[in-house]
C-alpha cells in the first residue's frame, strides 16, 4: 500500500497488536530461551554441511585450491542455503508481510526445482581418501570443518572406533563420543536436527492449512456444512496417528514425507475446531457484517477480515503441534521404523538400546535434544498463550 | 446525614501512569433522599460509588485525602458518630457492605450467579449478615423481599435460576438482595442504563416506593437526565473526576451555573429540536417539486425502499435430528416504505425485531418471506453476486463502535477496500483521496487514515464508521442505534453531522433507535414496532404528539422527560 503524500507527516505510531504481542512473548525467560534453543538448532540444520563434515571446507593441492565440501553439497542442502539467506534478508528488509510471504514462495519453488536439476553431488563419497592424502603430504594446506567428521563417515581408516565415550581417544576428538559403527555422534546429531526441525514446521504447517480452511467453513457457514465437517472433525480424531504412521511405513517404505504428510492430515482437527470456535464468534461481530453489506468477496471477508482476528489461538496451538510432530517422529524411529540410512534423535536413542552395554553418551545426548527441543517449543507456546489471553496479564 | 464525602480523592495506577479518577469530591447524603451523580463516560462517577462502597483493588487505587463518613447504625452506643469506611479494615468493611450499604449494577445478565437460584442468592446474604436467623425465617424474608419489588408469583418463583427471569425482573431481584438486609444507603450505578423504557419507569418506580417504606438514603448514577428528573432530590455534575455543580434538582437545571453543565443540557436531543424546526422550516418553504427530500412530492410507487409482508422467523431447533419445533418471529408481517431523502425513525423496545429488520432489508439476514423493493427492483431472491451492484447502493451504520471496525486494518484500507471492490477511483491514490476527502466530511483529520481502530475513541469510531458507508456513495443507510452507546454531547455532534449529510448527499435513512428524544429531534416520519409488527406509523410530530396505538402511547408515557 502507497503512503505518498503522508509520509511528511510525522505519525507517533502506536505499536500494532502483532508486534504488542511478539514483544511481550518474548519479554518471558522461557520464550526466550525457547527462541534461542530453536534458532541454534535453524543454524545447525541449515550449515550441517559446513559444520559437520568430513570434506575439508577449502584445501590446496599443488597451487590448485579446491572445495570438497562446496562441490559435495546436495540439491537439499543448496535450497535450504537459499532459503535461509531468503528468509533472513526478508527479516530485514521492510515490506508488507504478504508481499514477503510471495517472494519466499517464489524463492521455495525456484530453488527447489533448480537446484534438483542441476546440483548432482558425486554418488560414491570415500570420506578416507582427504585423510589419506593429507597423511601423505599432498596438500600444501586443509582447512577442516569444526567437526571434522560427516554423519556417514565411519572411519573405516581409523581401525575400530565403535563405542567410544565423549573425549575418549586422544588422538581423534569426538565430542559427545562415537556410535556402534564408529560415526561421531555430534555430527550425526546435527544433521538430524533437520528432520527434526522439518518434521515438526511441514506437519504442522499441512496441519494448520487443513485446519484453517475446514473450520473457517465450518464455522463462517455453519448449518449443514458445520454438522458435516463436525463428523468429519470426529473421524479423523479417531485415527491412531502412530498406528497409520506404522502401517504406511510397513506397505510404502520409509519416507519423510510421508510421515509428515500424515503427522499433518491426522493433526488438523485441533486447528479446526479452534478456527471454528473463532469464526462463529467473529461471524456475529459487526466488522463482518459491515464487511458483508459493503458486499466483499468471500475470500477476503474469510481471510482478511476473520482470520486475522482469529488467528491467535491457533499459534498457541500449533507451538505444542510443532514439540508433538516432533515427538511421533521420534518414537517412530525409535522403534526403529524412521528413516535408513539418515540419522534422526530417535533412531540413535533405539541405537543406545540395542547396544549391550549402556552407553550414556549415546543415550543422554540425543535425548537431551529432543527434551530441549520439545521443552522450548511449548515455552514458546505458553508465553504465546499468555500474551494473548487478557485475562492472564498481569 | 447519612453519608458524608469529604474531599474525596481517588487515583488509579495503570501501565506506570496515575490517572486522578476522582479529584476533591466533597457531597453528603441525607435519610430518604435520592442523590444523583451525573457525567458522560469517564466523568468517574462509578469510581465515586466503588470508593464508598471500598470495591477497588487495593493494588491499583489508592485515596491520597479525603474522607467518607457513615452515620453510626441506630442502635449503636454512639448514635451521634460517623465511621470512616476509608480507615475501616476489611473485616468491619465486610460487616457494612450488604448490610448498611448495598449496591445495584448496570447489567443485570452478568450480576446474577446463574448457577444459584435467586432465592439462594439472597438467602446466603441475608444469613450471612444476621448469623442467628434460620434458613426458614430467611426464606420466608427472601419471598417477601422479593413480592416487594412485585415479583408475580414469589413464593415459586424463589427456586428459579436467573436465566428463567427476563432482564427487568433480574433488575427487580438485584433489588431485592440489595433491600433484603434493609440497607441505610442504596449505591445504584445506572441501574436502568440497560433496560426499555417501560422497565425502566416500572424500576424507578419501585425504587421511590421501597424508599417512601424504608426511608433509606440512595446514590443513584446515571448519564440520563430525565431519570434524574423523575428521581432525584438533588444532584452533582461530575467532569473529569471533579463535581462542577451541585444543588437541588430545580436549581441545577433550571438556572445552571457552570458552563460544561449547560454544554450538557444543551446537548440533549430535546434541546436541539428547535434548531432542527428552523433548518427543516428553511429547507421546505419553498417546495421544490422533484427535490430529492421533498417527501411529499413523491408517491409510495417510487419509494426508494419498499418492504412487502417482510417476515424473518428464526427456527427453534430441539433434540438430537435438529427437527424445527418452533419459530421466533422476529420480523412479522412487515410493511413499511421509505421514500427518496426521507428520514425514517423505527422505534421500539428491545427485542422488538427492530435490529432484524434493519439487517434483512440489507440482506445480512435472510428475510423468510416477503419481498423487499430497492428502487422498484426485488432483490429478496438475488443471488450474491447479483446483490453486489446493490451493496454499494445501500449502508449501514452499527450501534457498536468498538466492534464494527476490523482492528486488524487502518483505516485506509477500512475504507479503500470496499471501493476497490466497487470499482470507485482509477487508482490507490484515487481511492485514498476520496477516503481523505471522506474523513474531511465526518469531522475527522485526513492523516488519521494510517491509524488503527484502537486509537480512536468510542464517538471517533463512529465517525469512522460513518465514513465507511459514505465512500460507496450509497442511497440509503439503516442506521442500527449509531448513538446510543455514545456520550449525549457526541451524541448530538454525530446527529447534526447525519442531517447535514443527509441535506448535501441526499441520503435516505432508516433511524433504527429506542430514544424518542432522538426521534423528535433527527426523523420525518416514524415507526414503531412491537413484536415483529409495526403498530402505528405517520409524521413524527404527529406520533409524539398524538399517538393512537395503545403501545405507542405507553412507550411515549414511560419516557422520562426532562421538565424545564
Amino acid at each position: 500500500m502507497s503512503n505518498a503524500g503522508t509520509a511528511a507527516i510525522p505519525q507517533p505510531r502506536i505499536p500494532s497488536y502483532v508486534h504488542q504481542v511478539l514483544r511481550e512473548t518474548f519479554a518471558r525467560w522461557g520464550a526466550r530461551f525457547g527462541l534461542v534453543w530453536i534458532g541454534v538448532l535453524l543454524v545447525a540444520a541449515v550449515f550441517a554441511p559446513f559444520i559437520a563434515t568430513s570434506h575439508p571446507l577449502l584445501l590446496s593441492s599443488d597451487g590448485h585450491i579446491s572445495s570438497p565440501a562446496l562441490a559435495s553439497l546436495t540439491a537439499t542442502d543448496v535450497t535450504l542455503l537459499v532459503l535461509f539467506l531468503t528468509g533472513a534478508t526478508l527479516v530485514l528488509v521492510r515490506m508488507s508481510a504478504r508481499s514477503k510471504l510471495m517472494i519466499f514462495v517464489i524463492t521455495l519453488v525456484l530453488t527447489s526445482i533448480l537446484s534438483h536439476l542441476m546440483i548432482s553431488p558425486p554418488q560414491l563419497t570415500i570420506y578416507e581418501q582427504y585423510r589419506e592424502q593429507e597423511a601423505q603430504g599432498r596438500y600444501q594446506w586443509v582447512i577442516h570443518a569444526p567437526i571434522p567428521y560427516s554423519p556417514q563417515d565411519y572411519l573405516r581408516d581409523k581401525g575400530d572406533t565403535g563405542l567410544e565415550p565423549p573425549l575418549g581417544n586422544p588422538a581423534r576428538r569426538h565430542w559427545f563420543g562415537t556410535e556402534e559403527n564408529g560415526a561421531d555422534v555430534l555430527s550425526r546429531m546435527i544433521h538430524a536436527s533437520r528432520i527434526a526441525l522439518g518434521i515438526g514446521f511441514v506437519a504442522t504447517g499441512i496441519g494448520m492449512f487443513i485446519g484453517v480452511i475446514i473450520g473457517g467453513l465450518m464455522g463462517f457457514f455453519s448449518g449443514n456444512v458445520d454438522i458435516f465437517g463436525m463428523r468429519l472433525v470426529e473421524i479423523f480424531e479417531a485415527i491412531p496417528t502412530l498406528f497409520l504412521l506404522l502401517t504406511f511405513v510397513a506397505f510404502f517404505g520409509r519416507s519423510l514425507y510421508i510421515m509428515m504428510v500424515i503427522i499433518g492430515i491426522t493433526g488438523w482437527t485441533g486447528y479446526a475446531r479452534y478456527i471454528r470456535a473463532e469464526f462463529l464468534r467473529l461471524r456475529e461481530q459487526d466488522f463482518v457484517q459491515a464487511a458483508t453489506a459493503c458486499g466483499l468477496p468471500l475470500y477476503s471477508i474469510l481471510f482478511r477480515h476473520m482470520l486475522p482476528n482469529g488467528i491467535a489461538p491457533i499459534l498457541v496451538a500449533a507451538s505444542f503441534g510443532v514439540a508433538s510432530a516432533i515427538l511421533a517422529e521420534a518414537t517412530l524411529s525409535f522403534l526403529g521404523l524412521g528413516l535408513v540410512g539418515e540419522p534422526s534423535w530417535g533412531q540413535m536413542l533405539n541405537q543406545a538400546v540395542q547396544s549391550s552395554s549402556f552407553n550414556w553418551w549415546m543415550a543422554a545426548f540425543p535425548g537431551g535434544a529432543i527434551f530441549l527441543t520439545v521443552f522450548a517449543y511449548n515455552l514458546i507456546g505458553e508465553a504465546l498463550r499468555d500474551s494473548i489471553d487478557p485475562y492472564l496479564k498481569k | 446525614m447519612l453519608l458524608k464525602v469529604e474531599h474525596l480523592k481517588t487515583y488509579l495506577r495503570s501501565a506506570g501512569k496515575t490517572v486522578e479518577a476522582v479529584d476533591d469530591v466533597t457531597f453528603h447524603i441525607g435519610e430518604g433522599e435520592t442523590f444523583c451523580l451525573v457525567g458522560e463516560s469517564g466523568s468517574g462517577k462509578s469510581i465515586t460509588a466503588l470508593s464508598i462502597m471500598q470495591l477497588l483493588p487495593a493494588g491499583i487505587s489508592s485515596h491520597p485525602a479525603g474522607s467518607i463518613y457513615l452515620k453510626q447504625p441506630r442502635g449503636a452506643h454512639d448514635p451521634a458518630g460517623y465511621i470512616d469506611t476509608l480507615t475501616l479494615p476489611e473485616r468491619k468493611l465486610r460487616t457494612i457492605r450488604g448490610s448498611r450499604i448495598a449496591m445495584i449494577f448496570q447489567e443485570p445478565m452478568t450480576s446474577l450467579n446463574p448457577v444459584f437460584t435467586i432465592g439462594d442468592q439472597i438467602i446466603e446474604a441475608l444469613q450471612l449478615h444476621n448469623p442467628d436467623m434460620g434458613y426458614a425465617e430467611a426464606r420466608e424474608r427472601t419471598i417477601h423481599a422479593l413480592t416487594q419489588v412485585r415479583i408475580p408469583n414469589a413464593a415459586r418463583r424463589v427456586d428459579d435460576y436467573p436465566h428463567h427471569l427476563s432482564g427487568g425482573q433480574r433488575q427487580r431481584v438485584m433489588i431485592a438482595m440489595a433491600m433484603a438486609c434493609e440497607p441505610d444507603l442504596l449505591i445504584a450505578d445506572e441501574p436502568t442504563t440497560a433496560l426499555d423504557v417501560t422497565v425502566q419507569k416500572e424500576i424507578l418506580n419501585l425504587m421511590q416506593d421501597l424508599q417512601a417504606r424504608n426511608h433509606m438514603g440512595i446514590l443513584f448514577i446515571t448519564h440520563d437526565f430525565g431519570v434524574v428528573c423523575q428521581i432525584g432530590h438533588r444532584l452533582a455534575v461530575m467532569h473529569r473526576g471533579k463535581i462542577v455543580e451541585s444543588g437541588t434538582l430545580m436549581e441545577v437545571l433550571k438556572q445552571p451555573k457552570h458552563t460544561y453543565t449547560k454544554q450538557l443540557l444543551a446537548s440533549l436531543p430535546q434541546n436541539l429540536k428547535r434548531r432542527q424546526q428552523r433548518q427543516q422550516h428553511r429547507v421546505q418553504t419553498p417546495p421544490v417539486p422533484g427535490e430529492p427530500w421533498d417527501s411529499k412530492s413523491d408517491d409510495a410507487a417510487q419509494a426508494l425502499v419498499d418492504l412487502r409482508q417482510l417476515r424473518v422467523y428464526f427456527p427453534v431447533k430441539r433434540g438430537l435430528l435438529h427437527r424445527t419445533v418452533d419459530h421466533i418471529k422476529a420480523v412479522d408481517g412487515v410493511d413499511v416504505q421509505i421514500s427518496q431523502g426521507q428520514i425514517l425513525a423505527l422505534v421500539g423496545e428491545s427485542g422488538c425485531g427492530k435490529t432484524t429488520l434493519g439487517r434483512a432489508i440489507l440482506r445480512l439476514i435472510e428475510p423468510t418471506a416477503g419481498d423487499i423493493f430497492f428502487s422498484g427492483t426485488n432483490i429478496t431472491q438475488i443471488k450474491r453476486s447479483a446483490m453486489r451492484p446493490y451493496r454499494r447502493r445501500m449502508q449501514i451504520i452499527f450501534q457498536d463502535p468498538m466492534s464494527s471496525l476490523n482492528p486488524r486494518l487502518s483505516i485506509a484500507t477500512t475504507l479503500t477496500e470496499p471501493m476497490a471492490v466497487h470499482g470507485i477511483g482509477d487508482s490507490q491514490e484515487e481511492r485514498l483521496e476520496i477516503a481523505r476527502q471522506t474523513l474531511r466530511q465526518v469531522q475527522l483529520e485526513p492523516r488519521y487514515l494510517w491509524r488503527y481502530p484502537h486509537e480512536f475513541s468510542g464517538g471517533q469510531r463512529q465517525r469512522i464508521g460513518i465514513a465507511r458507508a459514505l465512500v460507496l456513495n450509497p442511497r440509503f443507510i439503516v442506521c442500527d442505534e449509531v448513538t446510543s452507546s455514545l456520550d449525549v454531547s457526541v451524541q448530538a455532534e454525530i446527529l447534526q453531522m447525519l442531517l447535514q449529510l443527509r441535506r448535501s448527499r441526499q441520503l435516505t435513512l432508516l433511524f433504527i433507535t429506542h430514544d424518542i428524544g432522538v426521534v423528535e429531534y433527527i426523523s420525518d416520519e416514524t415507526a414503531v414496532m412491537y413484536r415483529g409488527r409495526i403498530v402505528e406509523r405517520g409524521a413524527t410530530a404527529q406520533i409524539c404528539g398524538n399517538p393512537h396505538h395503545e403501545y405507542t402511547q405507553t412507550l411515549l408515557s414511560a419516557v422520562p422527560r426532562i421538565m424545564m
